[in-house]
């Protein structure tokens, strides 16, 4: 009971957690070559040369920051990372924690987010630092509501708010047909709440790196590992909820997980890459006046659809 | 100490390079991002070498030095075309620009595998005034209100909010002259609430900016116009570059950069507005704001004017532009979408210019004006310094468009000096000269 209810949950979510914050530091670096980005040297190696040039680098500090919040920011969204990837499901016995409210408690790792990016850049007492930090949280909402949104609809078919139950509900059908808004409207989503490529408004190039604009040395190799994690997380709930999660002919599992993982992780970077940063102003218009109405849309189509059955 | 293997691992890594731009110093930032080694990063603290480009005024040094020790060790700098300072008795000169990454690969490594020291801290590391010591939390103001800790206001409730009404506290700091958005040089004084400017002082100029050789030929004698052409497109790439990297994205701009690079009479921009139009550049990034009035638009000249509906273009007074059917284009809007807009269609107009022009080898024929891609250029009258604009035009807009709209103005001033870049001539270039 030990080994399986303690010991093997953690070694699946620190497995997924580095060898995932790894694939996407290799993809993304793949991606970029191919864009035309001149970079030499093995794409596999880069991620550990950067790894050990931030764990031999100092750590610095700015004046009079929130030295303990500062240093703990990190910490935590690595754990929220950590904590979305325990509720992944590699196949219908192989969960970490298989709760009964798994959609919801994601829903919380994306709130909970938002406290922690900004007491990332507020702690840093730093003005660029703290810009970011005031767009993350002026953003987070408008990306929170349509999560959910869309969320609720994966839930309506599955009468379940457990994630394997969501799974399972696909058997037939994947939610990404069966609920074609669903799954663009969650990468934006993604896109948002990890803060990367068009949507990175928090650690932009504009802020010098935003919240991240003063951290150097092990804590910022601690704060990249996370937001990679958080990165696998959202696709590992992205595949789950819309792309059949581990369903699939010929393979097992697990393994069909890993293949839908890295198909939406491909596509965010890929995204990342190729539209240049959302104006703020432009993002949260289209959260609230585009996107949002859209995911009432895809919330009524599921319904009915449920109802329908 | 031994080299542990993590340091050998760790210098093999791209590196990270901070550019402190002074005079003439842009040209680093070109031949940087095309190096497959060199990584240019926007904040010294991710940064291992401090790379100092172009002569640094007097008045700039303290700024440096500030810059300079908030490089995290293992750290060291390098100055390419520029005196180190005194007190850095170990910093490396350099002079070649084509052996700049070889030199920054060479520091990094060194600093890495323990065979050469950190750069010592040049400043105290105290803060520049004292805490204040008074009021219950010792920020110097009564009660918990007010007071100056460390000399720096604190963020206060003071203003009204200039947008939507909805007050914040507001947060008052300098910044420049080495931030990478700005134009090199040049610094300001800024209150924001929230992400909203809601005050901006320029407080240092923007170094001047200097020109590709064939425009000061151009004000002495006749020159070809495929050579002037294609040089003014290789100047408005180069701010265009500059502007696709303030927007994040980074494999447009290193498109246009390598457009400029293989410029020639033939070469055409459709990929590029073909790209910039797809992705959406015109639509989703931040470029609402900066709107110039017709008389702020005649104090920055050139393509800003003209991008604000002004058709003043020396180029229609000269004969053989004639010939070839030159008429100005513009845009009417004066944002900063109609300036990215108004470059683009300026690149465009120069290429189709460039391909005629060398066809039918035609000469410029006025001499005394010319119209510089900066703005018109005469014995009466030369671009001068614009950036007291910003004070104007700033306030009121969000920090992301804010920076657009810096990086959207060509407001330094020109400078006697022609420009600098070692590069060979391009094989039309050579046709033509």
């Amino acid at each position: 009971m030990i080994l399986n209810e303690m010991v093997l949950p953690i070694i699946v979510v620190l497995a997924v957690l580095v060898g995932g914050a790894y694939s996407v530091a290799v993809m993304d670096r793949v991606i970029a070559t191919r864009l035309g980005a001149p970079r030499a040297g093995n794409p596999w190696l880069s991620p550990l040369t950067r790894g050990a040039w931030l764990l031999v680098q100092q750590a610095n500090v700015t004046e009079a920051p929130d030295g303990r919040a500062w240093r703990l920011a990190p910490a935590l969204y690595l754990a929220l990372a950590a904590t979305g990837l325990a509720l992944v499901p590699w196949s219908e016995t192989l969960v970490a924690t298989d709760l009964a409210t798994s959609v919801v408690l994601w829903g919380s790792v994306e709130a909970l987010a938002t406290v922690v990016i900004f007491l990332h850049g507020w702690s840093a007492n730093a003005p660029l630092a703290l810009i970011g930090a005031y767009r993350y949280v002026a953003l987070g909402l408008s990306y929170l509501l349509i999560s959910m949104f869309v969320l609720i609809g994966v839930a309506l078919p599955a009468e379940s708010l457990q994630l394997t139950q969501v799974v399972m509900s696909q058997e037939g059908l994947w939610n990404v047909v069966r609920q074609p808004l669903g799954l663009p409207l969650f990468l934006v989503v993604g896109l948002g709440m990890t803060f990367w490529g068009p949507l990175n408004l928090a650690d932009s190039t504009d802020l010098a790196g935003g919240t991240a604009s003063e951290v150097s040395g092990p804590p910022r190799l601690v704060w990249d590992v996370a937001r990679a994690a958080m990165l696998v997380a959202f696709s590992g709930i992205a595949a789950s909820a819309f792309l059949g999660g581990w369903l699939g002919p010929w393979l097992s599992g697990p393994l069909w997980m890993v293949v839908k993982m890295l198909a939406v992780l491909a596509v965010l970077l890929w995204l990342g890459r190729v539209v240049p940063r959302v104006a703020p102003e432009r993002c949260v218009t289209g959260m609230w006046v585009v996107l949002l109405p859209l995911a009432f849309v895809d919330l009524i189509w599921a319904g009915v659809a449920a109802l329908w059955q | 100490m031994a080299v542990s293997w993590l340091h050998r691992l760790a210098g093999l890594t791209p590196v990270p390079v901070f550019p402190a731009l002074g005079m003439g110093g842009d040209v680093v930032l070109r031949r940087l991002a095309q190096a497959t080694n060199i990584e240019l990063v926007g904040s010294p603290r991710h940064a291992s070498v401090l790379l100092v480009a172009g002569g640094v005024q007097p008045d700039l040094l303290e700024a440096l030095r500030r810059v300079h020790d908030q490089l995290p060790w293992p750290s060291s700098s390098l100055w390419f075309r520029c005196e180190p300072l005194p007190e850095l008795e170990d910093a490396t000169r350099i002079d070649d620009i084509e052996a700049l990454p070889g030199a920054l690969a060479a520091i990094h490594r060194e600093l890495l595998l323990q065979r050469r020291g950190s750069s010592p801290r040049l400043l105290p590391d105290n803060p520049p005034n004292p805490w204040e010591g008074l009021g219950d939390d010792g920020h110097g103001g009564e009660g918990m209100m007010g007071g100056v800790p460390y000399g720096r206001p604190m963020a206060m409730n003071m203003h009204d909010d200039i947008r939507d009404g909805l007050t914040l506290d507001s947060l008052t700091f300098r910044i420049g002259p080495f931030f990478p958005a700005f134009p090199p040089g040049m610094s300001a004084e800024v209150t924001v609430q929230g992400d909203l400017v809601q005050s901006w002082t320029t407080q240092s100029l923007p170094h001047l900016v200097a020109l590709d050789p064939v425009f000061h030929d151009a004000r002495q004698r006749s020159v070809p116009i495929a050579r002037l052409e294609l040089a003014r497109v290789r100047y408005h790439l180069h701010r265009l570059f500059h502007g696709l990297r303030l927007a994040g994205w980074e494999s447009a701009a290193l498109h246009v950069l390598h457009l400029a690079m293989r410029l020639t009479s033939d070469s055409r921009a459709d990929a590029l507005r073909r790209r910039l139009e797809r992705y959406g550049f015109f639509y989703l990034a931040a470029l609402d704001g900066g709107v110039l009035e017709v008389e702020q638009a005649r104090r920055v000249g050139g393509p800003a004017s003209r991008a604000a509906g002004l058709d003043d273009d020396l180029r229609s007074e000269d004969a053989n532009y004639q010939r070839l059917g030159f008429s100005p284009v513009f845009h009417n809007a004066g944002d900063t979408r109609a300036r990215w807009q108004q470059i683009l269609a300026e690149i465009e107009q120069s290429l189709q210019l460039a391909k005629q022009a060398a066809r039918e080898d035609l000469h410029t024929q006025n001499s005394v004006a010319i119209e510089t891609p900066r703005g018109p250029w005469s014995d009466e009258r030369c671009p001068t310094d614009a950036s007291r604009l910003l004070d104007e035009i700033i306030p009121g807009l969000e920090w992301d468009s804010a920076l657009a709209t810096i990086a959207s103005l060509d407001i330094a001033a020109l400078s006697d000096w022609p420009l600098v870049e070692d590069k060979p001539l391009t094989r039309s270039e050579e046709r033509s000269s």
